[in-house]
Formats: C-alpha cells, structure tokens, sequence
C-alpha cells in the first residue's frame, strides 16, 4: 500500500470537525450574529436602558405598578430586553428548522451523506459529530445569552416592580433566567435531527422537526405547574393574595374539601347552603424558582436523550 | 488477504416502503483485480446491489462479503460513487479535496486526487455548484480514487457524460485500476460503453442474478445459430431463439457439437446481454467459481 498519511496539524480542525464547521459556515455565522444581536441587546438594556428608565420615573415620583409603559426610554428599554430575551425563546424553533432541513434533511435528500459514508466515516460517527459539534455551540451561546438575562434581571427589578411588567414567571423570562433555555435548544436540535433521518428531505425535516419541538414544547410547559409542590394560602370571607405564579384556586368547606366556587359573591345563606367556610389558593413563591427550572430541565433533557438514542437506532437499523 | 472482493450468499433485499423484492437470493463471487460489469435494465436491481456492498444499506436476507470482511469493516479500503455524484455543492474543487483527506486521514493520496482534478483542468478555487456534469464526475472520481481504494463501486459512473469525457474518465480509471490491481465494479444499463473495458460480467434482470462470470467464458460458453425454422437443436440449452420467415437464430449453450445445417458464429456481448434480457425464463449460469474451488 502507498497510502500517504496526511499529519494533523496541531491548532487548527480537522477531520469530521473541520467538515462540519466548513459545510455549515453560514448556519455558524448566522448563529454567532444571532448571539451578538441578543447579547448586544441585553447588555444595552442592562447598562443605559435601565438607568434611563429609571431616571425618568423617579422624576415622576409613581407609586409601585402604577407607572406608565408608554414613556420612550422605558419603551427603548423594553425594546431591548425584548429582543434580548425573545431571540432566546425562539433560537429553539431555529436550531429544529436547521437539524431538521439543513443539518440532516438536505444531507440525506441529496446523497452527500452517504458520501461521507463511504469515506472512512461510519454513520454512527457522523451523527455524532453532526450532533456534538452544534450542541457545544448551542449550549454556549444560550448560556452566554442566559448569563446576560439574569444580568439585566438583576438589574431592572424596581424598573419591573414601577411598571409591573415581567414577572419571574412569564414563560419568557422563567426560560430564559435558567437552564431550560438551554435544555430546549439541545431539545431542538435532537428532535430536527431525529426528523430530518425520518423524512430524508429537506423540505419535510425542517416542517416535522419544527412541529415536533412546538408539540413537546408545548407538552412540556403544559406540566410547568405541577413538577414541584405548590403553596396554599387560604382566607375565610374571600380569596387572599398570593405573591407568585397563580396554579389553581376555590371553596373549601368545613370538612376541608376543596370544591368549585359556588360564586355566592357574599351571600351568606349561600355560603351556608354550600357549607363554604373559606377559599384557597394555589401558588409558586419565587422560592420555587430553581425546584421548578431544574425538574422541567431534567425532562426536556430526558426527552432530548431519547431523541437522541432514537436517531442512533434509526440511522443503525438503515446502515451497517 | 483474500482473493475474493465479493462474495454474495443468497443475498437479498426488500424495500418496506415498496414492499418490491430489489434483490432475490443472489449468490456470486468476484476475484480481486477484475473490471466488473453489472448489468441489467432499469429496476434490475443494480444500484441495490452497489449500495450494499458499499456498507449503505444492510441485506434483508443473506450476506455479503466484501475483501473478506463485511462492507462496514471494508469501509476504509472501497471507494463508491452514487449514480447522482452527490458533492456539496458550497464547497470548491480544492475544498472538496480537502474534504477527502479529513474524512480519509489514513489512506488518503492527495497527489493522485490532485491529478485527476488537473486533469479535466479544473479551478481548485471553482465552486462544485459552477461545475458541468462531466466536472462534477471527474471531482467524484477525484474523491473515490484518492482513496486509493481496493475496490473501487461505480453506479453508472458515465451516465450524463459526452462521449469524449467518458473516453477520457474511462481511460484514465482503467489505467489506474490495471496499474494498482484495485477490483472495479461498475454498473450501467447501456451495453455498449462497458464493451472492451471489462473481463467480468454480471447481469441481473428483476433482482435476481442471470450471469455471472469472466466474459471470455460467458461468451465461449454460448454460440449464436442460424438455420432452418424447422431445425431442432436438440440437447442444447436454448437461451432465446427468433423465426424470421424460414429462417431461425438462436442463442445456445451448447451441450456437445453443434452439427447439422448450423451456422454458428461467437456472440458479442450485447447479443449476449439483449438475449437474456428478452427470455426472462432462460436459467442462470454462473461461471464463477466458488473461492474454495479457486486455484
């Protein structure tokens, strides 16, 4: 044999690296432009946004919740957490269209994946790097954009209270203040993957895989509530207050029992006639923060596994 | 080391999605260093047969052995080109070049890849999606020869050629092929530009195998007749026979002399072909001897 043995060349990619850092360029460029734009934005927000904001109410002296939204530095300000937090929130949608069409669909729908397999590269190998390669740049970038959120979050928080807006809670701010903005983008990119090997088209994979995230998405937030113990406060003539995210509420009776409302609206014959002696109300304290952000991440990333596991079966079921 | 390249045993493969039976119980061996044709009209099976023992796809029935081993342990040492020519298209020449060695560090012979590209005199700075079919094919080829592969799976690699390029691949193919002994495997549905270029034929018709063998045998094993309509041919094995007024020709495999009133004369290869094609009952005959056999 005459084969040639090329040296690698220390500090610089090569291999199945190399190739996929050269073959999707532009979906790294757009990815790292994307992770500027937000990150610019969060720290704009986080520096003379906030300050701006903030100067202004406090020359207008209003009370806790009761400033308006519509004055322009507040609105700049909002812009740009906005932005800042939003593209963080759909980066997901973005990594699942890429796996689904780009990374695998269009790979498979025009043959080039199995030109890497016939190269010295099993199929096994090459869904790894495909995956590996994306999922470290994914996660950086998320947890950069995550790191700079909490940032302006510690920041704006009498900004957040003067205007009561964006609450810990809010889908958008709960994703994006912890892991589970990561979570979800690796999510993304295992669930475009797994479509795109199912459909081998690109067109198809993006579709199925940006619908199979939305759906488990969607699944997944449904179960936010129930994934750790809720707080109950309970008052006797009408419902208390709760600081924190509203989970569910109603009558009780003197047995305890929790039932619906009979919306007796102080009727006191009633009440009696219900046997309503008080309300409840079920809530999260701000406390539940992190119980709450770390159970949801270990079931997105349970199901970003199994995602996984599946494309590695798929792949080797179809090759050898 | 072996001296077989591939071995199929009752190999078969059935598409779910079709439900359509691609390959049916083949069985046939191929010694290294042969140019080997496999040929068959569209559907027969041939792009089936390449994928397989490409390590591509996996057998629903049978096995396949490839230089000794199974087509994903052959991975590093075959080389194969798609009938499409699959190459990214945002890559340039000298990208996808690049592309070779970093997917093949052990084997890879940038020289020889470097060769075949400045052969068609080809911009390395080119980008494939610029490139004529004939360009492209020359890159393919570039890729799967700077592998310097022991075997070397071509699914129709002239298709979509002017004639002068595919005289001037085939060419260069052939010379490196004789020149390394790299066993070569080559798929197409035209006849005529595999004639001169091959000494081994495998014909398959609807995913079974009808031939198999080195041509000279396959050829000195037939024999064309020409004789009277009512002339009986006795003993032979008659592959495909047609009546023209009074006048009869068939293809045999004689059993013995053919006497009488018969004109016999060799048949060439797409008369060969074109014959077992038109009478999908004649019987297979495989010439190719199983390696326990082999000298």
């Amino acid at each position: 044999m005459t084969a040639v043995t090329v040296p690698a060349r220390s500090g610089r990619l090569h291999g199945l690296t190399w190739a996929m850092f050269r073959l999707h360029r532009s979906a790294l460029w757009f990815w790292v432009m994307l992770v500027a734009v937000a990150a610019g934005a969060l720290l704009w927000a986080y520096g003379p946004g906030v300050t701006a904001a903030e100067e202004v109410y406090r020359k207008l002296g209003c009370g806790q919740g009761l400033c308006g939204t519509s004055d322009t530095a507040f609105q700049r300000y909002e812009l740009a957490a906005t932005v800042g937090s939003g593209l963080l929130t759909v980066a997901p949608v973005l990594i699942a269209a890429w796996a689904g069409g780009s990374l695998i669909g269009r790979e498979l729908e025009q043959g080039t994946a199995r030109l890497a397999w016939t190269q010295s590269v099993t199929p096994v190998r090459w869904l790894a790097a495909k995956l590996a390669v994306p999922a470290a740049l994914i996660t950086a970038g998320t947890l950069l954009l995550t790191l700079l959120h909490r940032l302006l979050w510690s920041a704006d928080g009498t900004l957040r209270a003067a205007t009561g807006t964006r609450d810990w809670y809010d889908s958008v701010a709960f994703t994006a203040n912890g892991t589970l903005a990561t979570a979800y983008a690796l999510l993304a990119l295992a669930v475009g993957a797994l479509a795109g090997l199912l459909t081998r088209r690109t067109t198809a994979g993006l579709g199925v895989g940006v619908l199979g995230l939305l759906t488990l998405t969607v699944a997944v937030s449904e179960l936010r509530p129930r994934l750790w113990p809720t707080e109950t406060v309970t008052g006797t003539t009408g419902y208390p207050a709760i600081g924190g995210a509203f989970v569910d509420e109603g009558a009780l009776t003197s047995t305890g029992a929790r039932v619906q409302d009979p919306l007796c609206i102080d009727d006191a014959q009633c009440l009696a006639d219900h046997d309503i002696v008080g309300f409840y109300r079920d809530y999260h304290p701000s406390s539940h923060f992190w119980p709450l952000q770390l159970v949801e991440t270990g079931i997105v990333l349970a199901v970003t596994a199994l995602a996984v596991l599946a494309a590695f079966q798929l792949l080797r079921r179809r090759t050898t | 080391m072996t001296d077989t390249a591939i071995e199929a045993a009752a190999l078969g493969k059935r598409f779910r999605r079709r439900g359509r039976q691609a390959l049916d119980s083949c069985t046939f061996r191929l010694p290294t260093g042969v140019v080997c044709a496999v040929v068959g009209p569209n559907g027969a099976g041939k792009s089936t047969l390449l994928a397989l023992a490409a390590g591509l796809t996996t057998p629903t029935e049978g096995t396949l052995t490839i230089l000794g081993g199974t087509p994903s342990e052959a991975r590093e040492r075959l080389a194969y080109v798609a009938q499409d020519k699959p190459l990214h298209p945002q890559l340039t020449v000298g990208e996808t070049l690049r592309l070779g060695r970093e997917l093949n560090p052990r084997v890879w012979d940038a020289a020889v890849a470097e060769r075949v590209v400045a052969g068609g005199e080809l911009d390395p700075d080119a980008r494939i999606s610029t490139l004529s079919g004939g360009q492209r094919s020359r890159v393919a080829l570039a890729l799967a020869l700077g592998k310097r592969p022991a075997l070397l799976l071509l699914d129709e690699p002239m298709a979509d050629l002017d004639p002068l390029a595919r005289h001037q691949l085939m060419g260069m193919l052939l010379a490196d092929a004789a020149e390394r002994g790299t066993t070569v495997v080559m798929s197409s549905h035209v006849v005529a530009e595999l004639e001169g270029s091959c000494d081994h034929l495998l014909l398959l018709g609807a995913g079974r195998i009808r031939l198999s063998g080195p041509l000279d045998d396959l050829l000195a094993a037939h024999t064309l007749v020409t004789g009277p309509a009512t002339g009986d041919l006795g003993p032979h094995t008659v592959v495909e026979s047609r009546t023209t007024g009074r006048q009869l020709t068939a293809l045999v495999r004689p059993r013995g002399p053919v006497g009488g009133d018969w004109g016999t004369a060799e048949p060439s290869l797409e008369e060969l072909v074109l014959s077992h094609l038109r009478s999908p009952e004649a019987p297979e005959l495989r010439l190719d001897a199983p390696e326990e056999a082999a000298v």
